[in-house]
């Protein structure tokens, strides 16, 4: 999944950034080290974080590097398939903490990425979970053991603007093909998130191994949403610009990750719903990320204190509302500090809905063969 | 005549030589040696795996959707430069003989322009081209209509972000190309009775080759690994292949697949520069005599 844009729009961060900022990047490094300097000198240890932006607030670090007298630096990351490359080609020594999308979580405990915890050992934080969420954590456990603890999560489902379209029309996928609706709708380039709900769509049950005929389906359908779409982008801030002033009439593969910002700043009329089960398919889908203790022979102690300390009630609200984006957390003790507002602009009353109606987004099977699918569609049109 | 024999031997030329021989083996000739040898290999479930075969370019010659994004590519490209000079020649002429008073100061506001984040001005120019942007406002005060511009999220829009992002190369290039031209030469055409235009087609373009050899080759290369114009301009509606290359990267976490696209861009831009350098040095010649 990709979530590049988002914070490329916040970081300013593409090739030529990167390029023109190589130079200063480069003295930098030589003298503070690849991860940039470090907190405090004098800090008992360090921590070297890889994670999606808000996991880096100010806010969150902070508190607990002033509390335990550790430093962290941290290491953005722009894609969590790119993440877990990059920890499996070997960065994985050089690293402590790493949030990212839960099923890449999932796959480093396996990968020997992360290590294993033990649930008893968070035993206190699980009891403060939403019950979806507590031990044994189905999505991401292995062999009866678990990588890491859930931190946040959401649906994806249509994007709509109540002011242009009313929420019915879209308890179903079908306006993305219809007629009406030509170059009215917005893909969001975000890796698998926008084929996913369009092969359920097609009848396709992604997550389960695909034959040959269920991928030509994905194709098809994939095909037929690129014909009537007017833009698939990979930023943020175009797809919400174009949704509020109704030059988008829904986004597609975005969820509540790209609408709860909005809600925030105001922008109710945004929803993110999850469609009808259609042949008895869920048409949603929940995302969520995850934080797992990376496996670099260090044992950190520290490192599992973070995690406890970053699912925290007070830790999780400030999680949940970042500059960048809203998203909702699993710890049910956090949902007493929410406001109406906020609870309001996260869709909290919708939720369960959205849950009970989805699937739970995991590494699919053939998201290779899709994902080319994707890339050799995208290149037709 | 004493001619100084330059031998590898020699310790001066040797140190002289030594640092950038260096940087160009670091950063320039082991990350390429390294990129052709990951497109050997292959990945499974996520993880490089050194298997040494030709999988990955089997994929590459036997998939038309690669090519077609690469040809359109180098079409872009093409475009782009010719676009790029169009603009800049007369541009650059204005500014070395009709402007030279405000020289310095047309200058500063383009080299201002051109430092500009390439984010911003990519973003920019969304407000521009929308439906709504500043683009149709105008014309709609025009009295053309609604929403007569289309451009945000088509080819042309990527073609118009390249085309802004590029054109101050061959603008300077040619200039100063153009600045170094002897005024006594354009004049020596005028006194042996040559029209403006002829003096201008005769002694001035030729004069000004380098600078336009120059600005339209690193317009090209620049354009061939175009990446947030198509992106966040072209609205997905026609990517090329700076964008193929990192969904195999990033998205698809097939580093193989990645530098092999990676190699076949820098095949096809080395080749497009070597074919227009032949042409062009063929052209000169024949002008020679």
């Amino acid at each position: 999944m990709t979530k590049e844009t988002a914070d490329m729009a916040r970081t300013g961060v593409d090739r030529r950034a990167v390029l023109k900022g190589m130079g200063g990047l480069g003295l930098a490094a030589a003298g503070a080290g690849i991860f940039g300097m470090p907190r405090s000198a004098s800090a008992a240890e360090s921590l070297n974080y890889m994670c999606w932006e808000g996991y880096n607030a100010p806010t969150i670090l902070e508190p607990f590097q002033k509390q335990k007298d550790v430093s962290i630096s941290v290491d953005l990351i722009t894609d969590s398939a790119g993440g877990f490359a990059k920890l499996a080609a070997g960065a994985a020594k050089d690293f402590d903490l790493v949030s990212s999308d839960s099923p890449w979580i999932a796959r480093m405990g396996p990968a020997g990425i992360c290590r294993y915890i033990d649930d008893k050992d968070f035993a206190e934080q699980y009891a403060e979970f939403y019950p979806q969420f507590r031990a044994p954590f189905a999505p991401l456990q292995f062999e009866g053991k678990a990588t890491g603890l859930p931190t946040r999560w959401g649906w994806v489902g249509p994007t709509v603007n109540t002011k242009f379209d009313k929420l019915e029309t879209w308890s179903s996928y079908a306006p993305v093909f219809d007629a009406a609706y030509k170059d009215k709708i917005c893909l969001l380039d975000w890796g698998d998130w926008p084929i996913m709900p369009l092969a359920l769509y097609a009848g396709v049950d992604p997550y389960v191994p695909l034959d040959q005929a269920a991928l030509d389906e994905v194709r098809k359908v994939l095909r037929a949403a690129f014909k009537n779409t007017r833009a698939i982008v990979a930023d943020l801030a175009i797809a919400q610009k174009g949704l509020i002033d109704g030059s988008f009439r829904a986004l597609i593969g975005g969820g509540t990750y790209a609408t709860s910002s909005l809600r925030m700043k105001g922008h109710d009329y945004i929803q993110s719903i999850v469609p009808e089960p259609k042949n008895g398919l869920k048409q949603g889908i929940i995302w969520m990320e995850a934080t797992g203790l990376i496996e670099n022979g260090r044992d950190s102690k520290v490192a599992a204190d973070f995690l406890k300390y970053i699912v925290s009630p007070e830790v999780a609200k400030q999680l949940s509302i970042t500059e960048a984006t809203c998203n909702l957390v699993p710890n049910a003790k956090a949902e007493a500090l929410f406001s109406d507002a906020e609870k309001k602009a996260l869709q909290m009353d919708y939720m369960w809905t959205a849950w009970d109606n989805s699937h739970f987004h995991t590494v699919a099977p053939n998201i290779d063969d899709m994902l080319a699918i994707w890339q050799e569609e995208l290149a037709a049109r | 005549m004493r001619t100084d024999s330059k031998s590898w031997r020699d310790p001066v030329l040797v140190a002289t030589v030594a640092p950038l021989a260096i940087v160009m083996l670091l950063f320039f000739v082991i990350p390429l040696v390294m990129t052709a040898v990951l497109s050997f290999q292959t990945t499974q479930f996520y993880r490089l795996s050194w298997t040494w075969d030709l999988k990955i370019w089997t994929e590459v010659f036997s998939k038309p959707h690669y090519w077609t994004i690469m040809a359109r590519t180098v079409a872009m490209a093409l475009v782009c430069v010719v676009i790029c000079v169009l603009i800049a020649f007369p541009a650059a002429y204005a500014l070395a003989t009709r402007l030279r008073a405000y020289n310095a100061q047309i200058q500063i506001l383009i080299i201002f322009a051109f430092l500009t984040d390439a984010v911003l001005k990519t973003f920019g120019w969304i407000l521009v081209l929308d439906k709504s942007g500043v683009a149709n406002w105008l014309l709609a005060h025009l009295g053309l209509g609604p929403e007569a511009l289309n451009l945000l999220f088509t080819p042309t829009g990527t073609m118009i972000g390249m085309v802004y992002g590029l054109v101050v190369y061959p603008l300077f290039t040619i200039y100063l190309s153009l600045a170094r031209i002897d005024r006594d030469l354009v004049l020596a055409a005028y006194d042996s009775g040559a029209s403006r235009l002829r003096a201008f087609f005769e002694v001035t373009l030729p004069l000004s080759r380098p600078g336009l050899y120059c600005g339209a080759v690193l317009v090209f290369v620049l354009s061939l690994g175009a990446f947030l114009e198509p992106k966040v301009l072209g609205g997905g509606t026609a990517p090329l292949a700076s964008e193929l290359i990192r969904q195999s990267f990033e998205t698809r976490v097939n580093w193989p697949l990645g530098a092999a696209l990676t190699l076949v861009l820098i095949v096809i831009g080395a080749l497009s520069l070597a074919l227009s350098a032949a042409v062009l040095l063929r052209g000169s010649r024949r002008a020679a005599r």
